[in-house]
């Protein structure tokens, strides 16, 4: 069976945030919340790096293991999703998880947070699929439709890969086989001269 | 112990076994009320299937990723 994964080639990332854009107006996200973002380390420096980050939708999720409520599931597509109408917004999954994926709305009064939001992978929630209901509560299901999530489809520098882990590693092995890794990469010396150690 | 002492004991011995009782209906009364199904999401096959297929559009993804 193949699990979906994601993987940034940080070597191409060129922190566009397109993938951001792309993701907030696929899923129609609520106001306040990026279910993917870009996080760029060494900022205006030498050797400055970026990375795209989402829910990594992991295999033991902590998120999962946290939830009071127990409204998380792990489809057979090893894809981590929840539903919105078991989630009391309590926000233990936001610190239980490493990557910052669980957001809230904010849209109740006093403090509340709403019910979390997530990286659904572009495959819905527990409603029927491709229904109103389903796209209202998590956004499209790209997966039931034949696709990936719109994220890395439509990266231009083809650094964000989606699909089967499997085959997205193979392909991210070629990559590094053919052009090296990270100071080691084609062009990296005439780019950045010799004085530049990562 | 004098009248007086053994009415008071009477009373207060009285007032605890009230509350005693009270305590116990309540709880009777509450115990069934607790006793409700799990509302932890319990999704079914249909939830939880694959819907990943490696379509023609799926593989022209992982194609144009090859260069």
């Amino acid at each position: 069976m193949a699990r979906m994964k994601f993987l940034c080639d940080a070597d191409r990332c060129i922190e566009c945030n397109a993938c951001v854009t792309a993701c907030k107006n696929e899923n129609e996200v609520p106001w306040g919340i990026n279910r993917r973002r870009v996080v760029t380390i060494n900022d205006g420096k030498p050797g400055e790096r970026s990375v795209s980050m989402a829910c990594m939708h992991c295999t033991d999720a902590p998120c999962a293991a946290v939830c009071p409520v127990d409204c998380f599931y792990t489809t057979a597509d090893a894809v981590v999703l929840h539903s919105k109408d078991l989630c009391i917004g309590c926000g233990y999954c936001f610190y239980a998880c490493p990557f910052g994926a669980p957001q809230y709305p904010k849209v109740g009064n006093f403090g509340s947070r709403g019910k979390m939001d997530k990286c659904t992978y572009c495959s819905g929630g527990p409603e029927a699929d491709l229904s109103p209901a389903e796209f209202q509560k998590y956004g499209s299901n790209r997966l039931a439709e034949g696709k990936l999530p719109l994220c890395a489809e439509m990266c231009s520098t083809k650094s964000l890969l989606a699909g089967d882990g499997e085959i997205i590693a193979q392909i991210y092995k070629e990559r590094v086989v053919k052009r090296g890794y990270g100071s080691g990469a084609w062009g990296w010396q005439t780019a950045y001269k010799e004085t530049i150690a990562i | 112990m004098s009248q007086k002492a053994k009415e008071t004991e009477k009373s207060a011995f009285d007032r605890r076994s009230f509350f005693k009782a009270l305590g116990a209906g309540a709880t009777v009364a509450v115990a069934p009320a607790m006793v409700t199904p799990a509302q932890a999401v319990d999704p079914g096959k249909d939830e939880t299937r694959a819907r990943y297929k490696e379509s023609d559009h799926v593989k022209a993804f992982y194609r144009s990723n090859r260069y």
